[in-house]
């Protein structure tokens, strides 16, 4: 169960462009869900996930994970159990380091980087079992640099890396917004497998509306900071892209637009 | 003939401990992108730690491996000050190569005669005779009276063996689990903060080993210039910048070379090329001159590299 209770968020306080975004925000995930996120620009998807990553501060409120309290726990401890995968298929891997180099790396999370040899070559067989079902190629050049390669093929590795150790919280930050259609739905049903493979508790910004009704147990939309929309199950099964397209336009007109 | 034979001695010589800044570099600068000033103030401080321990009498070898450990420990310094207190990355170099003039100072004048005021002396020279590296195990092995092998052969050979080792070194270094990670950190530290390591720490050992290495070759340069004093240091950074930059930069083609080779090259390349601007008449004066001339070639070379391989890739 994670937790986010009573959360405020501030940018820029004190400046005369102070943005409160988050106004004792509070939400529970629970074990197991996969959870859809969508909402407009600046509604604070991307922020909700930092905040739960440890990216950027909060300025009130807690964060508890199984009640345990982890509001000041550094960014990169809170990684020992989320795996993330961000919009930009750039940030997900090391673009200076082979495909093979950043698998054995990925692999050795959570264990000792010590002064044992990185690259294991008697694993290649094993990555090339785990990569050959992509359908990408990957497998047959471990040897190439992660930079040499498309925009696809970058994200499926990324996506990979971020599971293939033991985590229970796979974060995803709109991972196929910047893809082409094809790819997108080759991800997103990848996605979904390693989701149900691994039973992990999943948290997916999007801002592709069938993909947030097609996937997960949960859905949320989100406005200006507050959650207005949260449908679990059966009330998720029944949402439809038209449902979530009116609400939109809702908001819209409330906004003025 | 035997005037090239001398030249050739002197550039090489001057390649091999020159080298050890550039393979410093190679990791802070090319690896960590980290632009680190420290070095001057490092390469001094591994200098007067030597001779300062040769001076008592301590094993050479021990002595190198104090200035290597006494490198690594300002070059920390800096990367803290850049990862704790968030001061940039020049900032920091500045900040620490300021202290170390002081320090340096301060250790060459208590080192010799224990005055901690910094006001009894500010040199160290010793003499042919002292135990350095020449003359104790394994160097001294060399019989001293082999025909052809003078002094000057014997440091040459020397050098070439610390300046291989020391390659060995990285190289291992940067394919152990620790180095890959240092790898990553300056490829992507995202990806470092997401594989649950505090990218922080990479950066700081970056930075230890890249100013250790400095120190080393200051250590060594004490045998060239058979003194210490405290400008040595000065323009130590444009000659391992440069060195690092040509070696990568001349031998970016060169698939079977790896990196730390290629710095070692661009290392004697570009002693030689100081070399020959004084053989050819250029009065010393003019070295500094010539070496940010050289090193502005360096930059523009390796860009022109970096050109052609984004239009190879298709990119503008």
């Amino acid at each position: 169960m994670l937790e986010l209770r009573n959360v405020t968020k501030i940018y820029n306080p004190g400046e005369v462009t102070e943005n409160c975004l988050f106004q004792d925000f509070s939400l529970q995930i629970a074990d197991g869900e996969f959870v859809s996120v969508v909402g407009s620009n600046g509604s604070g998807k991307t922020s909700m996930l930092n905040i739960i990553c440890g990216s950027i501060p909060v300025e009130k409120g807690e964060l508890l994970l199984d009640g345990k309290d982890i509001t000041h726990l550094p960014e990169h401890r809170r990684y020992e159990q989320i795996g993330r995968v961000y919009q930009n298929p750039a940030m997900g891997s090391c673009p200076d380091l082979t495909i093979l180099e950043n698998l054995c790396l990925a692999e050795n999370k959570n264990k000792p980087f010590g002064f044992g040899r990185a690259v294991d070559r008697k694993r290649a067989a094993h990555f090339a079992e785990m990569l050959r079902p992509l359908g990408l190629g990957l497998e047959e050049k471990p040897d190439v640099l992660v930079g040499a390669l498309s925009g696809g093929q970058r994200q499926a590795l990324s996506l990979l890396m971020a599971t293939m150790t033991p985590i229970r919280f796979l974060i995803l930050d709109e991972h196929t917004a910047a893809l082409d259609p094809k790819t997108a739905e080759i991800i997103m049903e990848l996605t979904d497998r390693i989701v149900r493979e691994k039973k992990l508790t999943a948290i997916m910004v999007t801002h592709n509306l069938r993909y947030a009704v097609e996937y997960g147990s949960r859905m949320l939309m989100m406005h200006k900071g507050s959650v207005i929309l949260d449908k679990t199950g059966e009330e998720k099964a029944a949402v439809t892209v038209a449902d979530l397209l009116a609400t939109f336009n809702d908001i819209s007109i409330e906004c003025g637009n | 003939m035997q005037t090239l034979l001398a030249t050739a001695e002197v550039f090489l010589r001057s390649g091999f401990v020159f080298s050890l800044i550039a393979m410093g570099y190679y990791i802070s600068y090319t690896l960590l992108d980290f632009p680190d000033l420290t070095v001057e103030g490092t390469f001094l401080s591994g200098a007067a730690v030597f001779a300062i321990l040769i001076h008592h009498g301590v094993n050479a070898w021990i002595a190198l491996v104090a200035s290597f450990l006494v490198g690594f420990l300002f070059g920390t310094l800096t990367g803290i000050l850049h990862v704790k207190l968030r001061i940039r990355p020049l900032l920091c170099g500045i900040l620490v190569s300021t202290a170390l003039l002081t320090v340096n100072l301060i250790a060459v004048s208590a080192g010799m005669t224990g005055d901690f005021s910094g006001e009894s002396t500010s040199q160290i020279s010793y003499g042919r005779g002292a135990a350095t590296l020449d003359n104790v195990f394994p160097i001294n092995l060399i019989p001293p009276r082999i025909p052809g092998l003078n002094l000057a052969l014997r440091e040459l050979i020397l050098f070439a063996l610390l300046a291989i080792l020391f390659k060995y070194l990285l190289d291992w270094f940067l394919s152990t689990k620790r180095g890959m990670l240092l790898r990553a950190t300056g490829s992507n530290d995202r990806f470092v903060t997401t594989l649950a390591k505090d990218c922080g720490n990479s950066k700081i050992l970056g930075l230890g080993i890249g100013n250790a290495y400095a120190a080393v070759a200051g250590a060594l340069y004490t045998h060239i210039s058979g003194n210490v004093n405290q400008s040595m240091g000065t323009g130590t950074i444009v000659i391992g910048l440069a060195s690092l930059i040509i070696g990568l930069s001349v031998f970016k083609r060169v698939r079977f070379l790896r990196p730390s080779t290629k710095v070692i090259l661009g290392a004697l390349l570009y002693q030689l090329c100081l070399t020959v601007a004084q053989k050819m008449g250029v009065p010393s004066a003019y070295n500094k001159l010539i070496m940010a001339v050289l090193f502005t070639g360096a930059l523009l070379l390796s860009r022109r590299g970096r050109a052609a391989k984004q239009a190879a890739a298709g990119r503008e």
